[in-house]
Parts: C-alpha cells; sequence; structure tokens
C-alpha cells in the first residue's frame, strides 16, 4: 500500500568524535552489524512503512554513500513514478558544496520538495540507528491536528552533556521550548532529528526562514516559530532505542548491543526486512577447528580461528589459531595466522599479519583505519 | 521484432524429479534449495549470466509456481535486461490443440515461437538439477570452431561408474561415433553432462520431423540425439574438466552439499569471478550463542545457533536450539532444530521442525529426510534412509 509520505534522508553532519570512521565516508554510510550501513535502516523503514519517493541529501565524502545506494533496487526505490533520488551539493549555489545546516540543504533542493506529490514530508538525519514506522507518526500528527511532530526519546544513554537536542513538552504533548548543547541537559526528551510536517507548509517555512537570512532549520526556525507561535509543534516517542552514533566508542556499543536478542529482535522485526547493497557471498564457512561464540557473522566469511562477542562482516577471513574477541570486523578484511585482537575496530579491508597482537581497553577501542596492515 | 541473439538457453526444469522423494512432492527440483542459500536452478542460471547468454527460457511444467516466483523478474541474476531476460515457459494452448510437455525435445518443440522471436543461430539445452560453474561461451566456440551441429558437453567418469551414465564414443578429433545409454560394457569414459549446443535451424528440423514419429518419445536422450547422429550429423564431444554433480537423488545431493564442506572444496562458491547469484531474503548476519559449538560446516545468514552443529549446510533464517545437536546433515530454510533433538545424515527440509528429543537418521546407512513444514512428534525416530513427508 502507497503513503502519502515522501521521504528526505539528510547526510550532512560530520563528526569528529567518530575519527577515521567517518573521515573517509559520511556517517550515514558507517557499516553497521555485519552488513549493513547506517542508512539501510532508515531506508528500509521507510520502504517498510510504504513510502515510495525517498530523497537522499549529500554532502562531502559521498562516494561510499553513493556506491551503497546505487539505484535504490534493493529498497525497491528504482521505479518509474518515483523512487530514490540522490541529491548532491549543487556547484555553484550560494552555499559551494556545503551546507551550513538542514536549512540551507532544503533551500538548495526546494525542487525536490516541490516536485514531489506526496501531501506529508518525513525529514530525518541519518546519524541515528532506530526502528520507526512512519504511518503511526503520521497517524499521532494527523489525530492531535499537529503543525509540525518531532521525534523524540526519553532513554538516558542518547543524552550527551554539552551536545544535543532538547525540548520540553506541556501535558497534552505540544512542545514549550527548545534547548540546545546544554551543559547538562534540562529536559528529558531528547530531539531525534526527525520530523514530519505537510510539505507544502515546509515549503512555505523554508522560503520564509531563509529570506530572514537563516541558515539551521531547528536551531534557528523552530526557534522562531515557538517564540511567534506561529505553528504547533508536537512531540511523538520513538517506542523501540535509539542508538545516536557520535563517536567511536558509541559506534562500537551499537554494534555490540546487537549481540542481544531483544535488540535484534526490535531492529529485525519480522515482514520488515532491512535491506542492503548485495554482495552475493556464499554462506560462511566454518573450519574444523573454528570456535565462535557470542557472535553476529555476516555471508561470506571464512572463520578458521576463534571468535568470541564480535561482529564479523561480509567476507572477513579469521586465519587458523587467531582469537578475535570484543571486536568489530569489517568487509574484507584478514586477520592473519595465530593472531590476536581484543576490543578493535577494523576497517573495511584492513589486515593483521601472522602473529600479529592488538589488544585495547574496552572502553577505548582501537580503530585500524582502512586497508591499513599491522 | 527483438534483437537477434547468437545464442538463447533453453533450461528443461519441467520434470517432477521423483527420485527425490519427499522433498520434490510439492516443489519442481529446480527449486530445492542447495548449499545453504542457494536453490539448484541458481546454478544454471548464473553460469548463462556468466556466460554472457541473456535469453533464459525456463521449461516449467510439474509445480512451477515457486520457481516462478522465485525467478521473478530475474534482476537477481542481472537477466532483468531491454532485450532478453528470463522466461518461465509452461505448456499453453495455441487454439484447438495445446498440450502437456510430453518430451524434452517436445517441450522445446513446443516453444520454437520463443526461440525463434530472437532469430538465434544457436540454442543450448540445458538440464535444471546439475551443480557446477561452467562457461558455456568456451563450448560455443568449440561448436563455432568445429562447425558443429551439435555439441555434447562430457565428462571423464571413473571407469566402473560409466556404466551409469550415456556414454559417448568419439574419434581422435573428438567426433561422436557412436552412443550409448548406460552400457553394460563401456568403450569409453566420456560421459553426458546434460549440457548441449545445437546449431538451430538443424535442431529446428530435427524436432519437426520428431514431432511427425509416433513411435518417439520426444526425447532428446532417446530421440533427437540418436537420429541426428544416425543421420550423419556432425557431433562433437566438448570436455569439461570442472566439478559437476547430478544431484537427482537424495543420496547425490546430500554428497553435492557435502562436497562444500571439503577443504579445499571441488567447487569454490567463494569465487569472486564466477559468482552463484541467488535471490536475496533480506535476513541479518547469523547468531551463535554462548552455548553453540560449530565446526566444519556452512551457515547463513539470519540463523541462530545455540546447539552443536559439525559437518553441516545450514541454511537462512534456521534455528538450532541449546541441546540439539546436528552431524552431517543439509537443513533448509526457516528449519527449527529444537532442544535434545539429533539429527545425523540427513536432509531437513524448508520450514521442518525436529521437536524435542526426536532422533533423525543414523551413524551409517542411507539419507534420511523430513520434508517441508513437517513437524515431528516429540521423542520421535526417523531412521536411516526413512522419509517422513505429507
Amino acid at each position: 500500500m502507497k503513503t502519502d509520505i515522501v521521504g528526505l534522508i539528510y547526510t550532512g553532519d560530520q563528526n569528529e568524535r567518530l575519527r577515521e570512521l567517518a573521515r573517509i565516508r559520511s556517517v550515514a554510510a558507517l557499516p553497521m552489524l555485519g552488513r549493513y550501513r547506517l542508512i539501510d535502516f532508515l531506508l528500509s523503514n521507510m520502504v517498510n512503512s510504504g513510502m515510495h519517493n525517498v530523497g537522499v541529501i549529500l554532502q562531502r565524502n559521498y562516494q561510499s554513500l553513493l556506491d551503497q545506494i546505487g539505484s535504490g533496487r534493493e529498497w525497491n526505490l528504482h521505479g518509474k513514478r518515483a523512487g530514490l533520488t540522490l541529491l548532491p551539493p549543487f556547484a555553484g549555489s550560494d552555499h559551494g558544496s556545503n551546507y551550513e545546516g538542514l536549512l540551507d540543504a532544503l533551500k538548495s533542493n526546494l525542487s525536490f520538495l516541490r516536485r514531489s506529490t506526496e501531501r506529508y514530508i518525513a525529514v530525518c538525519d541519518a546519524n541515528m540507528l532506530y526502528s520507526i514506522d512512519f504511518i503511526d507518526l503520521l497517524k499521532q500528527h494527523l489525530d492531535k491536528n499537529a503543525d509540525l511532530t518531532m521525534v523524540y526519546t526519553k532513554q538516558r544513554d542518547v543524552r550527551r552533556n554539552g551536545s544535543g537536542r532538547y525540548f520540553g513538552l506541556d501535558n497534552d504533548g505540544w512542545i514549550t521550548r527548545l534547548e540546545f548543547d546544554p551543559v547538562i541537559p534540562r529536559y528529558e526528551n531528547t530531539y531525534i532529528g526527525a520530523f514530519i510536517v505537510r510539505r507544502e507548509m515546509l515549503i512555505d517555512m523554508v522560503d520564509r526562514a531563509t529570506s530572514q537570512g537563516m541558515h539551521h532549520f531547528t536551531r534557528e526556525l523552530l526557534v522562531r516559530i515557538l517564540q511567534d507561535k506561529t505553528y504547533k509543534l508536537a512531540g511523538y516517542e520513538l517506542p523501540g532505542r535509539v542508538w545516536y552514533i557520535d563517536s567511536v566508542e558509541a559506534y562500537y556499543n551499537a554494534n555490540m548491543d546487537a549481540l542481544n536478542v531483544r535488540v535484534r529482535q526490535d531492529l529485525f522485526k519480522p515482514n520488515r526486512p532491512v535491506w542492503t547493497k548485495l554482495l552475493d557471498g556464499m554462506p560462511t564457512r566454518y573450519a574444523s577447528n573454528a570456535k565462535a561464540i557470542n557472535s553476529l557473522i555476516a555471508d561470506g566469511c571464512i572463520i578458521e580461528g576463534t571468535v568470541e562477542n564480535s561482529i564479523v562482516f561480509r567476507g572477513a577471513k579469521i586465519g587458523p589459531g587467531a582469537v578475535v574477541r570484543g571486536s568489530i570486523v569489517m568487509q574484507d578484511v584478514v586477520i592473519g595466522r595465530d593472531a590476536e585482537i581484543e576490543n578493535c575496530i577494523f576497517d573495511k579491508g584492513s589486515l593483521v599479519r601472522d602473529g600479529g597482537r592488538l589488544i585495547a581497553p574496552r572502553e577505548y577501542p582501537i580503530v585500524v583505519g582502512k586497508n591499513l596492515t599491522i | 521484432m527483438l534483437q537477434k541473439k547468437q545464442c538463447v538457453a533453453m533450461l528443461l526444469a519441467g520434470g517432477q524429479g521423483s527420485r527425490l522423494g519427499v522433498l520434490t512432492r510439492r516443489t519442481a527440483k529446480p527449486a530445492i534449495p542447495f548449499g545453504g542459500k542457494y536453490r539448484i536452478i541458481d546454478f544454471p542460471v548464473s553460469n548463462c549470466t556468466n556466460s554472457g547468454i541473456d535469453v533464459v527460457g525456463v521449461l516449467t511444467q510439474y509445480r512451477p509456481l515457486e520457481l516462478n516466483a522465485y525467478l521473478g523478474s530475474g534482476a537477481p541474476w542481472d537477466l532483468d535486461v531491454n532485450n532478453g531476460g528470463v522466461f518461465v515457459l509452461p505448456p499453453y494452448s495455441t487454439g484447438k490443440d495445446g498440450q502437456w510437455y510430453l518430451g524434452t525435445a517436445n517441450s522445446i518443440y513446443q516453444n520454437m515461437e520463443f526461440i525463434e522471436q530472437y532469430d538465434p543461430d544457436y540454442v543450448l539445452v540445458l538440464s535444471g538439477d546439475h551443480i557446477y560453474k561452467m562457461d558455456y561461451s568456451n563450448m560455443l566456440n568449440y561448436h563455432i570452431e568445429n562447425e558443429a551441429d551439435v555439441t555434447i558437453a562430457v565428462r571423464e567418469v571413473p571407469w566402473e561408474e560409466a556404466s551409469r551414465f550415456g556414454i559417448m564414443n568419439t574419434d581422435k578429433q573428438g567426433v561422436i561415433t557412436e552412443f550409448e545409454e548406460k552400457p553394460e560394457k563401456p568403450k569409453s569414459n566420456k560421459a553426458s553432462m546434460g549440457v548441449y549446443v545445437f546449431t538451430w535451424p538443424k535442431l529446428r528440423e530435427y524436432l519437426i520431423s520428431d514431432e511427425r514419429d509416433p513411435n518417439s518419445s520426444k526425447d532428446f536422450g532417446k530421440n533427437i540425439i540418436p537420429t541426428m547422429l544416425n543421420s550423419g550429423e556432425k557431433m562433437v564431444a566438448y570436455t569439461f574438466d570442472g566439478y559437476w554433480k547430478d544431484v537427482g537423488t537424495i543420496e547425490s545431493l546430500w554428497e553435492s552439499n557435502m562436497d562444500l564442506l571439503k577443504d579445499p572444496p571441488p567447487i569454490d562458491l567463494h569465487d569472486d569471478t564466477w559468482r552463484i547469484y541467488a535471490r536475496n531474503v533480506g535476513l541479518p548476519p547469523h547468531y551463535v550463542g554462548r552455548t553453540a559449538v560449530v565446526e566444519n560446516s556452512l551457515v547463513a545468514e539470519g540463523c541462530s545457533i545455540f546447539g552443536e552443529v559439525k559437518g553441516s549446510v545450514i541454511s537462512g533464517g534456521v534455528l538450532v536450539e541449546e541441546g540439539a545437536e546436528l552431524i552431517d546433515c543439509v537443513v533448509m530454510p526457516d528449519a527449527v532444530i529444537k532442544k535434545g533433538a539429533r539429527v545425523e545424515r540427513a536432509i531437513i527440509a524448508e520450514g521442518a521442525v525436529i521437536t524435542e528429543d526426536a532422533v533423525v537418521g543414523e551413524a551409517t546407512g542411507n539419507i534420511a529426510v523430513v520434508g517441508k513444514n513437517i513437524v515431528l512428534e516429540k521423542g520421535q525416530k526417523v531412521l536411516a534412509g526413512e522419509q517422513v513427508g505429507q
């Protein structure tokens, strides 16, 4: 069934605390949970909510994102009537290739907003991992007769002292105040960077705000709206868990949390498959003396050593006698014979030589950059 | 008018495959799962794609629905192309006549119009029950270089097994001089693989005359090939020395799955240059629990393993509970092996449930089979060679 919502994913935000993981790719393209990229979850959530028209705003380092989503075929977004629209930065525009904020990005992509035909638009940042039913979000938005509904969570571990966006709600669920980067957040509601609004209303908001010289959607425009009481802003509490991927540690923990069966049940619901780019690898092959416990292991791997409490991506090879503990081993990584690694993140294509050893404390996982050899 | 194609592939997928017992009672043989994430038909279809053949007609007759849904638009095999693609071809009515496919040759005869849409020079005829990786373009080039009318792919089998196959006797140049079906005293060990290249105008001529012969059983092996040979058409043998396995029986299907566990495996499916494609089911990586033991096995995505898995091929979405034991088994998608169950030398079909404390198969003897969606009773025993099905 078709849903009357167009999706727009904003992949702009950079984050230095993700270090080398996000220097070579946008946050949206971060490899997750053994076979996915972060954006796969949002795209799949949209498709599973019956949305057929999705735009992705690209910015900086977007090659790996382009490679990942391609024509959108894996998400069935390659149709004629709608499908996937990639929105790269438009050279020669006022902002060059960098948007200062979401508002700039929306302004530059007004033509996409105008030529979409859906009545509603859901705009989402791509730096969080969660599962959402946009139909349920729209239902609350309509039931409440809100002008714009912002998605939030009360989950404590997405709060950050000194950063983040929070808001206060009155007893009827209307947003009363917004708070940005507080030393200690005053409100318990963390905004997760996703909202729904009538498409034409958004176009109108963007037009007016940019004519007033604003760049930031939430920090400037929404704050002004609350002050002037021009529109009614509601909150929608996300029913499931959220992971805010804003540092190497947060990235590591989000992946490790997927070893918990309840987390997987929340992210991978029956009839709501998470789609991703295919690699057509064969099932993973375990050798006679392989040992694996409490691990998530994707297709196309060869496991000849020991894997414990780890996430192993497609096509990785764990050599004989090697021991991998508490680590994230990305696509096509090779862990040599008798090597030992603990609490490490091996980026795509990296390699540990035979007998190599790399052990980090669990609180500070070591990142081995893409295609590096140690 | 469609664009001309040099070669069109026709895949014979209509037989019931009754030697696979309960496995093919509700499923056509080419749709049987293989190797943890494939179906048998993925092998010939992927071979076509990798060989640059982009018109594949799939002749179906027996229980075709699953196969139709599986092939779909052909996108998983890159066959959703503008001029060509994968086509499921069941028998159809042509007015007052129209009938079921009466034999392999008749099924091609009934689809001559399909073939002629592409005005091909050659037709490649394939079977839907073989596991192999083969570059058909090499065979086609061999056919062209030899100016043959028919080229038959053969493989050299051990002499003691030769009497189980259709054997090609050839001269020194590889020209076939005699064809013997399952000879008692074989003169050659070149066994037909059931892969043929025909020069289309020739095949067309023989299909038409065979159709008129009331005594013909309208079969390639029994009628078309011997008649062409007797009429002096040029038939050559093309020797293929890679892995090839007919998986038309329970034992051979099990063996071929087990071959994937050998080190090194005789057929390498990790090969980047010759991928075997399959329809994606969108499952997360598999999870191996704290109590699991997984040794010398293949495990596909979406599985949850808490028990012991040794020497087995485990397909997507399978659950093996703590305390369950699997030894030398082939487990097809979405089956459940409950705690305390012990399964050895068995094939467990899609969605079957091996209930608590059930015992399936034995350390020796024939392979035990539990059919699709069968739920065993608690503690039920299925002996070696026994099949449980609907």
